[in-house]
């Protein structure tokens, strides 16, 4: 049998290779990372950052440092640095970077990528095309600024030769590298801004993309894991010799809780020689947990108790101007609200990874966001130091902010351990949709006036959510006031402003889920705007309009400008205000997130509860977009699962415990349920690139509820809206 | 107790548990990981597989229900990737994380086997089971609508 597809010493023939290339006469380029990215100053024995080689035969790899999980950064880095390097893209092929300071913040969440690394990236790959011109010039004693390069050849203007970059790179190798390699222009661009197909897609429809869940090495070992359901909560005692009975299991191995903010919650795991025995044996276990602190976390009753605690006065966090008087002078004034339930980002790679730890080494095959996590919180776990834990960083097979922690490659590590031998960790689904790091559930109020002249003067918001800090630190009990900035610094700048944390005691894990807090920002605020926009009696969409043309904050006219360019472009697209069907509507909302700014016009039909969303219009402003069939992917992609998140999804919580399980009970959107239009636009591509994983999320929430509200006349102020 | 399966076109004989579902006998015993886990009671499509022809869900087949019977995993779907599915999957862009789509395409494969000229309802029946949380389905719909036209004209 060939397992040719999952050789993982082929990641070491390339290490090999890239170590090798140098004596080989191979070209490497190194990227300089700024020290703010690199952590620290590089010491003495710093090396240069490989992230790009070229082969004698002109065969070129690129590093990349960021993790792929499905949106895209593996190719479109990589052919940013292709793109300054002057590459053939069919000559270059890209690996993913191992663990390793060198590539600096390999973290990849909050939508930063692109924001951080674009730069650096094309540096690197301009250097390489000025030593390789460099060499050209040397070669035909000619100056270098009458050479120059285009598709992996270097010419000159001055006669009709040529050399291609393999016959160069010996030569260019013992060149200084360029410090402040001269950049593209715009126009110059070859790559960037341009549709280039991913570089990973042709593995992925032969079953050849290998992820942390298909990671194998010799002697593999398959473990299964059950956790303990309630946060805090422990394993009480537990029957292991049913389970131990079962041909083929190695071990029953307790995995008690560590006290790590990636660590694991607990549980019991057993080892054996194929994932389905470890399954069948987990089964056979009799374990008893004790529920502890928390076992009594229900999240219909939590959620009626953050409601009380933002009706009522709380925690004052910021304040401007004054609220009393807007609201004593008001013309108009409204009050509401919004409620959010957790959410479960229920990747269809449930937690896995590949961990070997032996007495001299540590290895690990994980789906990961975060490979420097792992080193911590495994260095951490084994009392070894993060560099002496080997990271290969896998695709993950979807992520969402759930990979960021490594609860699940720190319990194979347990397991590893107690065997003495490689170990393949698998979360069943279940295990997957019940030991999260959860989206925070929500409430907000909202009071807010406007005046004689239809302008919105006052704006008083409380929020109440388990923050994600809670995670880190069990003293945070309430939302902090850098939590909060999502409205205090929000677009809008209306002049008279409070803003409140009310308390709201984590009981669970929270952590980040794509878009985080913006979900539950986008959704009341949007969602309240168009209930204001009703109770002033003026379309939302001029309502909105009216709103950021009236910002006066000088810190925030670029946030506001940005938004009304969005909004002026969703509702072009959509022919906002055009005659509909009767049952039918269309709503909008704006929101920026993640230095991105994204307007959504969602149409929707209503029949009694059944509601369908026919399309959806997007404008996004992220600035230059690096490759526009990828980012309209990413855009589509946060349709979906905002369309999910509105209608259906939500995690709750008995006694402690996630009560979900599986796909029947948390129903992530299916292709019957998708829009059957989408139409995705990007403008103001003149400005620098920024996020775009995130911030599609959550305009379509509050879209699509003021699209109810405009087709029913109901107005949805819980989310999800039809609860499964 | 043993057993034969025969896995695109190869023989194997087996004496693993017959209750084991073909899904880790593909993945952990013959390494073929291109048939994914995604919630292992059938309701995420990610491990299909063809048996006999027919798209099953490899987490609910056991090995002693596939005994005597033909599997082809993504692995086999074509020789070389040149199954006009693939293809499509590629010209559309379909994948982001891509762990779903063998499963995907394989549900594909066995609507344009039985239905060469599906319409979009038609295709949008055949994959509701089958889950992409990256939301690609737009492309999947259109994809398997541009791999159908291609089997027409072939």
């Amino acid at each position: 049998m060939s397992s040719s597809n999952k050789d993982l010493t082929a990641i070491s023939r390339r290490d090999f290779l890239k170590a090798s290339g140098l004596s080989a006469g191979g070209l490497i380029i190194g990227v300089s990372l700024p020290v703010s990215l690199l952590g620290s100053a590089p010491d003495a024995e710093f090396q240069p950052n490989a992230f790009v080689y070229i082969a004698k035969n002109g065969d070129t790899t690129i590093w990349c440092g960021r993790c792929e999980m499905g949106q895209g950064i593996s190719t479109a880095l990589p052919a940013a640095v292709a793109d300054e390097l002057e590459a053939d893209w069919a000559r270059v092929s890209v690996l993913q970077g191992d663990a390793n300071k060198k590539y600096g913040p390999q973290a990849t969440g909050g939508s930063n990528s692109i924001n951080q690394m674009l730069e650096p990236m094309r540096k690197a790959g301009a250097a390489g095309r000025e030593m390789l011109v460099a060499a050209a010039a040397q070669t035909w004693s000619l100056p270098a600024d009458k050479c120059y390069a285009k598709l992996h050849v270097v010419y000159n203007h001055v006669d009709d030769r040529s050399l291609p970059y393999g016959d160069l790179v010996e030569l260019a190798a013992k060149l200084p590298e360029p410090e402040e390699p001269v950049l593209k222009t715009r126009d110059q661009f070859r790559y960037i801004g341009k549709s280039l197909q991913r570089h990973d897609q042709a593995d992925m429809v032969v079953g050849e993309r290998v992820y942390g869940a298909d990671a194998k090495v010799p002697g593999v070992k398959y473990a299964a894991i059950t956790h303990v359901p309630v946060l805090g909560g422990t394993v009480k005692s537990f029957d292991k010799a049913a389970a131990m009975a079962v041909p083929g299991v190695v071990d029953v191995v307790l995995i008690p809780r560590f006290e790590n903010a990636y660590g694991s919650v607990g549980g019991v795991a057993v080892v054996a020689d194929n994932t389905w025995t470890a399954q069948q044996a987990l089964t056979k276990l009799k374990i008893e947990f004790e529920a502890g602190e928390n076992g009594s976390y229900n999240t219909t009753q939590y959620k009626k108790q953050l409601v009380k605690n933002v009706e009522a006065p709380a925690k004052k966090e910021f304040e401007k101007g004054s609220l009393d008087q807007a609201f004593e002078e008001a013309a108009v004034r409204h009050k509401a609200t919004y409620v959010g339930g957790h959410l479960s980002h229920s990747p269809m790679e449930p937690m896995a990874s590949l961990v070997w730890v032996q007495d001299d080494k540590c290895e690990i095959w994980a789906s990961t966001q975060d490979p420097a996590g792992i080193q911590s919180t495994i260095g951490a776990y084994l009392e070894r130091k993060p560099e002496d834990i080997t990271v290969h960083v896998m695709a993950s097979g979807g992520a969402f902010g759930r990979k960021f922690k490594c609860d699940y490659v720190q319990e194979a590590a347990a397991c590893s351990k107690a065997v003495g031998a490689p170990v393949q960790l698998t979360w069943s689904r279940e295990e997957d949709t019940q030991t999260g790091y959860y989206h925070s559930c929500s409430a907000q109020h909202i009071e807010a006036s406007v005046d004689a002249d239809g302008k919105v003067t006052g704006w008083l918001h409380r929020a109440a959510f388990p923050p994600i800090g809670s995670t880190f630190n069990p003293a945070v009990v309430q939302p902090t006031a850098g939590d909060l900035e999502a409205v205090s610094k929000h677009p809008y700048g209306i002049e008279n402003m409070q803003v409140e944390s009310g308390m709201a005691k984590a009981h669970t894990r929270i952590g980040w889920y794509r878009a985080v807090y913006a979900i539950f920002y986008g959704f009341a605020i949007n969602v309240f705007t168009d209930e204001l926009a009703h109770a002033a009696g003026v379309d939302t969409v001029q309502f909105l309009r009216n709103i950021y043309d009236n910002n006066k904050d000088g810190e925030l006219q670029e946030q506001a400008k940005r938004c009304r360019g969005v909004l002026d472009k969703a509702s072009e697209m959509a022919g906002w205000g055009k005659k509909l069907p009767a049952k039918h509507g269309m709503g909008i909302a704006v929101h920026h997130s993640f230095h991105s700014y994204v307007a959504m016009v969602v149409h929707v039909e209503v029949d009694g509860d059944d509601i369908t969303v026919h399309r959806v219009d997007c404008a996004v402003d992220c600035g230059l977009v690096l490759n526009p069939d990828i980012a309209t992917a990413q855009m589509e992609g946060a349709v979906i699962m905002g369309v999910g998140l509105a209608l259906n999804t939500e995690i709750s919580f008995e006694e402690g415990a996630v009560v979900n399980s599986n796909f029947h009970d948390y129903p992530v959107l299916r292709i019957q349920d998708a829009p059957a239009e989408m139409n995705i636009s990007f403008i103001n591509q003149e400005v620098s690139p920024t996020g775009l994983g995130e911030p599609g999320v959550p305009t379509l929430a509050p879209a699509l509820a003021n699209a109810v509200f405009a087709a029913s006349g109901k107005r949805h102020r819980s989310l999800p809206i039809n609860p499964a | 107790m043993s057993y034969t399966i025969t896995i695109n076109g190869q023989v194997h004989k087996t004496d693993v548990n017959g209750d084991m579902p073909l899904l880790w006998f593909l993945r952990d015993t013959l390494e073929l990981t291109g048939t994914k886990y995604g919630c292992g009671i059938g309701l995420c499509g990610s491990c299909t597989v063809h048996v006999d022809g027919n798209a099953m869900r490899s987490c609910l087949m056991t090995v002693k229900a596939s005994n005597g019977k033909k599997v082809t995993t993504i692995e086999g779907l074509s020789k070389d990737g040149s199954h006009p599915l693939q293809i499509a999957w590629l010209s559309n862009n379909v994948s982001q994380c891509g762990y779903c789509q063998p499963g995907q395409i394989m549900t594909a494969a066995d609507l344009l086997a039985k239905n060469p000229d599906p319409s979009i309802e038609e295709i949008t029946t055949a994959l509701e089971d089958n889950i992409c949380r990256c939301g690609t389905y737009k492309r999947i719909s259109l994809a398997v609508a541009d791999a159908a036209k291609q089997m027409k004209g072939a």
